[in-house]
């Protein structure tokens, strides 16, 4: 507990870095290292289900801890949350929300959901399609929205998939 | 009846184009294995489909009359323009974008709010320049709904919610989401399912005189046309679409893991709430999809120059 002070204190500091202190889950095996960097040294590794604490966020790193260890992960092998949600909230999610249990919607709140049925009885609106089409964009808008955001494209090849 | 007749059309057509080079080729040849194999086990004329001699022979089952009819219509070209299923042309997929999108925005209507749909217009537009589909007229929206789901319809056009956008903190965010939308486009995912339904005979006859005369499309076409959007697509369609999502938005110069950020915050809602029911219906997990796109990705952006995340420039809803 005092740790997690110390460190939102310190992170606190950092201008430019997330503050963490979450809950996650390890979604794969994983090496742990010393610092955010792919060739930082081993200092352990995370398994599928493993809770850990996540610390801090450098670019695509996570600072975690384990009880086995502690150190940088890839971004991507952890999931926010801890490993098993509760389904105990779901009637009273469901009551609160205005919705039966078909997913329709039962008052008139503001509520307004997007079920299957929904779709499957849904009817052109040429009003709201015009509308859509009204907004469109040629190449080039994107291109002066792009510049004026600061926005400079990377040149990067589509991935594999894996396995 | 009319199911037959397709099978036995494209039955006929796939021999005579195996050689082509084409994208639906795989998709064509599955459809017609399965029908042809349909047609075997419902014992009816199974090979013959492709010989019209055949149809000369006296016919006890009105299937085999129909055989007859469609062997000998198969050659001369139709009278009236019909909807290319097996090489739409990219004003055909623009037009059953059209319809798809259009019942969407019956179900649930555009949010009214000109500057937030110009902005998503904006980044929208700015992703899919980077995509090899830079010459479709993309168009997107973001739809009057709670729920937390996007859509993609052939032919660039793309709808995410109020509830999905709500749950955004960046610009980065809107455009990872946004990229993996247009990925479906760009690898025409729903339109091949569309097409494999259509060469199956599922819904044969609805479309066909889709395109009348003045190419226009016929109303109620495609049953309800958003109904699509309520079945899902495979596994590996949505990985894919996970992966080129996230280049998009990185080629656009965004930090590369606003997507990924996404599907966090949708694996922390709970699965029960009937919010994510249909986005959990038609997609992976989020646990899943964000271990295979770290399974992808491994080291293969370390050396990309971190892009930007825009939070301020995120257009905020009321
Ligand atoms: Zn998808």
């Amino acid at each position: 507990m005092k740790d997690y002070l110390k460190l939102l204190i310190l992170v606190g500091l950092a201008t430019p870095i997330l503050v963490f202190a979450d809950a996650g889950t390890a979604l794969k095996t994983d090496t742990v290292r010393a610092e955010p960097f792919a060739d930082a040294k081993t200092v352990g590794n995370i398994n599928k289900n493993d809770s850990v604490d996540i610390l801090n966020k450098k670019g695509a790193w996570l600072q975690i801890k384990t009880k086995k260890t502690s150190g940088w992960v890839r971004l991507l092998s952890v999931k926010r949350g801890a490993a098993t949600v509760s389904n105990n909230a779901k009637g009273v999610i469901d009551v609160a929300s205005g919705r039966a249990g078909t997913g329709q919607v039962v008052s008139t709140t503001g509520i307004r959901g997007l079920s299957a049925e929904d779709l499957k009885a849904a009817k052109f609106n040429e009003d709201e399609m015009k509308k859509m089409e009204s907004h469109t964009l040629s190449a080039s808008d994107g291109q002066s929205f792009a510049s004026a955001g600061g926005l400079n494209t990377v040149k990067l090849a589509y991935l594999k998939g894996a396995k | 009846m009319t199911k037959l007749l397709i099978s036995l059309i494209l039955a006929s057509g796939l021999f005579a184009t195996q050689t082509m080079a084409y994208d639906f080729g795989k998709v064509l040849e599955d459809a017609a294995k399965k029908k042809i194999e349909d047609v075997k086990n419902g014992g009816e004329t199974p090979a013959t489909a492709t010989v019209p001699d055949k149809a000369t022979s006296p016919a006890p089952e009105s299937g085999t009359s129909s055989a007859t009819t469609s062997a000998a219509t198969a050659a001369p070209p139709p009278a009236q323009p019909e909807f290319n299923w097996k090489n739409p042309s990219k004003e055909e997929e623009i037009a059953l974008g059209r319809e798809i999108t259009g019942s969407l925005l019956g179900a649930a209507p555009l949010v009214k709010d000109e500057a937030l749909q110009k902005y998503v217009n904006q980044v929208g537009r700015w992703v899919a320049n980077q995509s090899e589909r830079a010459d479709l007229p993309w168009k997107f929206g973001v739809i009057e709904s709670t729920d937390i789901n996007a859509f993609a319809a052939p032919g660039g056009y793309v709808l995410i919610t109020k509830g999905l956008y709500q749950k955004l903190h960046s610009e980065a965010q809107l455009a990872g989401v946004l990229g993996h939308e247009i990925a479906h486009v760009v690898k025409k995912h729903q339109l091949k399912v569309l097409q494999k339904q259509q060469l199956l005979g599922y819904g044969a006859g609805k479309l066909s005189g889709l395109f009348g005369k003045n190419d226009k499309l016929a109303k109620k076409a495609l049953g309800t046309g958003a109904e699509i959007s309520a079945r899902g697509l495979d596994k590996d369609a949505e990985f894919e679409a996970d992966r080129m999502g996230m280049v998009l938005a990185t080629r656009a110069g965004y930090d590369a893991y606003g997507l990924a950020d996404v599907l966090q915050t949708i694996g922390q809602t709970n699965k029960s709430d009937s919010s994510v029911a249909l986005l959990f219906k038609t997609h992976p997990a989020p646990d899943e999809r964000l271990a295979r796109l770290g399974d992808s990705v491994g080291g293969s952006l370390d050396n990309i120059k971190a892009g930007k995340t825009l939070e301020n420039r995120l257009y905020k809803l009321n």
